[in-house]
Parts: structure tokens; C-alpha cells; sequence
């Protein structure tokens, strides 16, 4: 994958210097506007905005009840907002249907959940190609692109195995091949993979040395180009990513904005403020 | 999308397997049913081909006073010139009766009867004779018998020759031959028949006929059947019992079907409560799945797509259950009528309907908790694991 960087770099400056004009920043994937999300009662979500770019990664961290699982669901499009807008690889989703929304999900978005959600008695190479069971892919293609993406995450040798006979990190890395399933590789561009990694809690119910194998495991997806959003409590993990966003009772407190020498300019002023009136503004033009 | 359908069974082979078999049985029961009522109208069709459905019989009934009426003495004849029929017999009862030997006291008479039989009876009846020989010109003017397969059997005479003799009217017979059972005429299997001239020099007979047998050409049984009466007595056509004895087998298999219908009816609840089942086992399979459902709806599932899926399983459920009985109603239906020494014959209509029906089920079964899988919020779904 590595050669394939600099090719991608080049296509996607292509892309948003096409798509953006003089900006020089990469298209936005996600963009939250003012978006609040209430149960009943219980807001979960108050009026947060966030822009996330394509090729970031970045961590969205906060005490449980924060608010930032909602904040995923509503970003992985799992969950519609109450009040505010929000945009997913430039699609209005509240003009969206759920034929459409599930097309979206299908084609641009990848999770991988704490609980890992793998089916017990499903061998691994088949729970990764239901990753694109939704896409419209012939299934012996699924498979192929299922084992590829397990020797990419370094499970080759357990492609026939059940959850069972898997550790934990080994299942959630199995859980991010399957979110990952066809992942942009210039080659296989075509068939889109998800642009953006969503990933909850994706080391919680890992020891601390498996955690680790799969945050480098999203640190290497990082750098082929995907997309990647960690929701976490750990302060750590959030620390030793590129970007850190802290959520606290349904609004963002703190963005560091966007880190990193090659990803330095596309951090918009508007990130680093607390005011979410300034990312409306940034995103409203 | 079957493959999907599928899978979900898979992981769950013991709770498929019973709520299969929940269906499986109601349709076994149906198939069951329908097998076992076709092949004994088949067997009945095949033993009617063989026996033939153109015998027709007269018989005297009862005069207008009362009293026993009796048949002309020139009736076989005139049967017997009647268009159509093809060979005509009788039998006359007599008084007399007949015991295993002269010891045996007069009143245990075992229900056999003695009549004089036409030497031209076999013939006509259509009755086989198993052992020895039928009444001849000859032998129907000596003391010679023959014996009923139920009559030979109560009088304990397992074969024929000259050294077996029965008591018969006050006097030894000769027993020179033993007919086989005959449906058609079952009043012959419990009869001693003798010619017509010995049981009219030995016995006292009167030399009226008992029962005129008349075969008539298939085309022409109705007619025959409708003249019989006024041929076999001009004078008093309405003294004369006249019956198709094919009819009575018939209406007999009608009995039958009443019954086959309760137990369709039976089947049918059967039916019903397997599917019931396999509605319940759809109900928790979704309520267990939420973490799965929700998963797939990650992953880019349609509600549509759930729905499908949910549809998918319960009507593999369903048809699995569905095959299953069939195959189950067609042992029952081989193994019973193996059993009875009948034909196996299960109707095709059954088998498809069958199918046809437990599809119908699993559509209806697996609807609801369809749309309700298809309902589920994708985040609640994922938060419930």
C-alpha cells in the first residue's frame, strides 16, 4: 500500500483543487452544523459543530454520557439529529431517504464497534466480505477483496478461523477489515471503500497491548489516506492522535485542530475556537 | 440474499429443527391423510377392474302382504335373454343345513347356508375355486358340495377329495372342491353349494332361485340394471330386490372419506400450529439479533434489505418444514399401505399443495417480525448487544 501514497496525494490535491478552487485544503467528510440531539428529555447533543477533512484522523474524546457516541451515530448516519445540519461527503443527509442513506453507509462509511459485532460461527474471511454485502459486489469478488484485507491487517494466517479462536485484538482487527473492505488503494479506487473510519471505543474491551496493535493498525489506515474517527475516553489514545476533540455535555470544549506538518493547511482557524458560531460561519460559505 | 437467509439458520440448527418439525408434522398428518385415502381407492379401483363393475343381482324381496316372495321359475331365463347380459347363474337357498359331522347338535349351524348353485355360477360371479373342482352336469346330481372360503373354514375342511364329507341335510356329502373369497359376492363365501338337481332330490328343495347373477356388457349395465326387476318377475317387478354389488364397495370407500376429511381437518390445525411456532421462533430470532440487525445496517442494509432477509429465513424455515413432511407423509403413506398390501399412491396436487401451504405460512409467520427488524433503529439495535 505504502508506494500508493504519494500517487494518492497527488490525485486527491487534483480533486479538491478541481473541487475547492484556490482553497487548499482537502473536501470535507463529515460536517456537523449546530446539531443538538434530544431523547425525551435527555439532550445528548447541544448545538455541536465539527468539520473533519478527508485524510484526518482524529479523536473524539469525553466521560461517558458526553455525548459522543450520539455524536458517531449521527455521523455515521445511524441516527438522524434533532435540530442542525449535517453534511456527509457532501450529502445533505436529512434530504436523504434511508435507500439513500444506506447506499451512503454502504459505499462511504466503515465502523468498528467495542463489542466488535461479529457473528458467532462465521469464518473470518466471510464476516470481512459482508463488509460489501450491501454494495452490489459479486460475492467470489467479495472474497477476494475480504482475504486481501485481512493480510492487510495481518490476519492471512486466520482466514478460516470462527470468533471463537480469535483473540480479542484478532477480532477487532477482523472488524476493521471489514470496515476497511476495498479501502482505496489507487487500484481499486472504483470501488470506493470507505472514505471514512468510524470507530467506537475500538480499543475498550482490549488489554492495553492489543489496543495497541490495533491503534497502529489505524495509524497505518491514517496514512494509506482512509479517514479515521476514534471515539474514545482514554486521554492517551486521544493525546497520541493528530487531532483531539473533547466533548463534554453535548458540546465540543476543546479542538486542538488539525496537527501534522503535510496536513498542517487544512486546519481552518475555526477548529482551535470554542465557539461553534465559527464553524457555522466557516461552514456556511 | 438466500445465502443470508440461510445463514441465520445455520447458527441455530436445533431451534430450526424444531419449529421445522412443528410444520413437518402438520404436513406430514395432510400428506398422510390424502396418501393413505388415494391409495386404498386406488387399491379399491384396481380390485373393481379386476373384479368387474358388471354384476348385477335379483333377488326376491317381500310380497305386499308380508310374506317372503319368490322368484318365477323361468326367471334365470328370462334374465338371461334380456339384451346385454352376457352370462346369467343363480342360487337357491334351501332348507337345509349342513355340520361338520352327524355328532354335532342341530342348532350350531355356524351361519352357513345351503343352497343349490347353476353349474354355470363361477363363470358369471367371476368366484375362483382353490382347491379341487366345481359342480359339474355330472357331480350336481350326486351328493357333492362346495364350499365358501369362510364355510370351509368353520367347518374346519381344509381341503377337498372323496374321503371329506360333511353332514349336510340328514345325509354325508362329498366336499369336492373350495372356492376362494369374492368381494363382489360375499354371501357365497359362507355358503355349501350343491347342484341344483341333488339339493332338489336330496334336500327338499323348491327350485326357486334365491339370487339371479347376471353379468352384463359394460355399456349396457344401466339399462340392464333398470329392466331386471320386471324381467326376473313380470308380474310383481316391485318384489324384487335388484343391486350392483360393485356399488356397495364403493359406498363403503365413501364412508372412509368422511373420516379422511376429519383427519385433514386435524392436519390442518396441526398445520396452523406450526406455524404459529415458526412465527415465535421468527419473534425471538429478532429480538436476539438486534446487535446483528444492526451491524447490517452499518454495513448498508436497506430496511428493505432486513425485511427481505427475516422473509427469507422464515420461509426457508417453512419450506424446510414443508419438504420435510412430505417426505414424512409419504413413509406413513409407503409404510401403511405396505402394511394393508395397497399401491402407494401420493397425489402430486398433495405434495405441491403441501409445499404451496407452508410457503404461504412462512409468509405470513415471517411478516410481522420482518417489518419489525426492518423498524428497529440501527442505534438502539447496536446498543442492545
Amino acid at each position: 500500500m505504502k508506494p500508493s501514497v504519494p500517487e494518492r496525494e497527488c490525485r486527491e490535491a487534483e480533486r479538491f483543487v478541481r473541487e475547492e478552487g484556490d482553497h487548499e485544503v482537502p473536501p470535507p467528510v463529515v460536517e456537523l452544523e449546530q446539531v443538538s440531539k434530544t431523547y425525551g428529555d435527555v439532550t445528548a447533543l447541544a448545538g455541536a459543530g465539527l468539520v473533519v477533512r478527508r485524510g484526518e484522523m482524529l479523536a473524539i474524546v469525553g466521560p461517558s454520557g458526553s455525548g459522543k457516541s450520539t455524536m458517531l451515530n449521527i455521523m455515521g448516519t445511524l441516527d438522524r439529529p434533532s435540530a442542525g445540519k449535517v453534511r456527509i461527503d457532501g450529502h445533505a443527509i436529512d434530504a436523504l431517504s434511508d435507500r439513500q442513506l444506506a447506499a451512503l453507509r454502504a459505499r462511504t462509511i466503515g465502523f468498528v464497534f467495542q463489542a466488535f459485532h461479529l457473528a458467532a460461527g462465521v469464518p473470518a474471511l466471510d464476516a470481512v466480505a459482508d463488509g460489501l454485502l450491501y454494495s452490489g459486489v459479486p460475492r467470489a469478488e467479495r472474497r477476494r477483496l475480504a482475504e486481501r484485507a485481512l493480510r492487510r491487517v495481518g490476519l492471512g494466517g486466520r482466514l478460516h478461523n470462527e470468533p471463537h479462536q480469535l483473540s480479542g485484538g484478532e477480532k477487532q482487527r477482523v472488524a476493521i477489515a471489514r470496515a476497511v473492505l476495498g479501502d482505496p488503494s489507487p487500484s481499486a479506487s472504483s470501488r470506493g471503500g470507505p472514505k471514512l473510519l468510524l470507530a467506537d471505543e475500538p480499543t475498550g474491551a482490549l488489554d492495553s497491548r492489543s489496543g495497541e496493535v490495533v491503534m497502529d493498525l489505524l495509524h497505518e489506515l491514517h496514512r494509506a489516506g482512509t479517514t479515521v474517527v476514534v471515539i474514545t475516553h482514554d486521554r492517551d489514545i486521544a493525546a497520541s492522535l493528530p487531532r483531539e476533540v473533547r466533548i463534554k455535555d453535548g458540546r465540543i470544549e476543546h479542538d486542538s485542530g488539525i496537527a501534522g506538518s503535510d496536513n498542517g493547511r487544512a486546519a481552518p482557524r475555526a477548529f482551535a475556537a470554542e465557539h461553534s458560531a465559527a464553524v457555522v460561519e466557516r461552514v456556511g460559505r | 440474499m438466500l445465502r443470508t437467509g440461510g445463514s441465520g439458520l445455520r447458527s441455530r440448527p436445533m431451534r430450526v429443527f424444531l419449529s421445522a418439525l412443528g410444520i413437518a408434522i402438520g404436513i406430514a398428518a395432510m400428506i398422510g391423510v390424502v396418501g393413505i385415502s388415494t391409495s386404498s381407492q386406488e387399491e379399491l379401483d384396481r380390485k373393481m377392474a379386476a373384479l368387474g363393475t358388471n354384476l348385477l343381482t335379483a333377488a326376491p324381496g317381500q310380497s305386499f302382504s308380508g310374506s317372503a316372495a319368490h322368484l318365477p321359475d323361468e326367471a334365470v331365463d328370462m334374465v338371461g335373454a334380456v339384451e346385454g347380459v352376457e352370462s346369467v347363474s343363480a342360487i337357491g337357498k334351501t332348507a337345509a343345513k349342513v355340520y361338520r359331522n352327524d355328532h354335532v347338535p342341530k342348532e350350531a349351524t355356524g351361519g352357513i347356508g345351503v343352497f343349490a348353485a347353476r353349474t354355470d355360477l363361477p363363470g358369471t360371479v367371476g368366484v375362483d375355486v382353490v382347491d379341487g373342482r366345481w359342480l359339474n352336469a355330472a357331480t350336481s346330481r350326486y351328493p357333492a358340495v362346495v364350499l365358501g372360503a369362510r364355510a370351509a373354514e368353520q367347518l374346519g375342511v381344509h381341503a377337498s377329495g372323496p374321503e371329506t364329507q360333511v353332514w349336510l341335510g340328514d345325509r354325508w356329502f362329498t366336499v369336492v372342491g373350495l372356492l376362494a373369497p369374492n368381494e363382489l359376492a360375499p354371501e357365497l363365501d359362507s355358503a355349501a353349494l350343491v347342484g341344483w338337481p341333488a339339493a332338489k332330490e336330496e334336500l327338499d328343495f323348491d327350485g326357486f332361485a334365491t339370487t339371479v347373477y347376471a353379468r352384463a356388457d359394460e355399456p349396457s349395465v344401466n339399462d340392464v340394471q333398470e329392466v331386471l326387476g320386471a324381467t326376473a318377475n313380470p308380474e310383481n317387478p316391485n318384489e324384487v330386490n335388484v343391486s350392483r354389488p360393485s356399488d356397495a364397495l364403493a359406498a363403503k370407500q365413501a364412508t372412509d372419506d368422511a373420516l379422511s376429511g376429519l383427519l385433514l381437518g386435524l392436519g390442518a390445525v396441526a398445520l396452523l400450529v406450526g406455524g404459529v411456532g415458526v412465527a415465535n421462533t421468527m419473534v425471538i430470532s429478532v429480538l436476539e439479533r438486534r446487535a446483528e440487525i444492526g451491524l447490517r445496517r452499518s454495513l448498508g442494509a436497506t430496511r428493505g434489505q432486513i425485511r427481505t432477509q427475516f422473509l427469507c429465513e422464515s420461509l426457508l424455515l417453512s419450506a424446510l418444514g414443508g419438504l420435510g413432511g412430505v417426505a414424512l407423509g409419504i413413509a406413513v403413506t409407503a409404510g401403511y399401505a405396505g402394511y394393508q398390501g395397497w399401491p402407494t399412491v401420493v397425489p402430486l396436487w398433495a405434495m405441491a399443495g403441501g409445499v404451496g401451504a407452508t410457503l404461504v405460512i412462512g409468509g405470513l409467520a415471517g411478516f410481522y417480525p420482518a417489518v419489525r427488524a426492518a423498524r428497529l433503529p440501527p442505534t438502539e439495535a447496536l446498543a442492545a448487544a
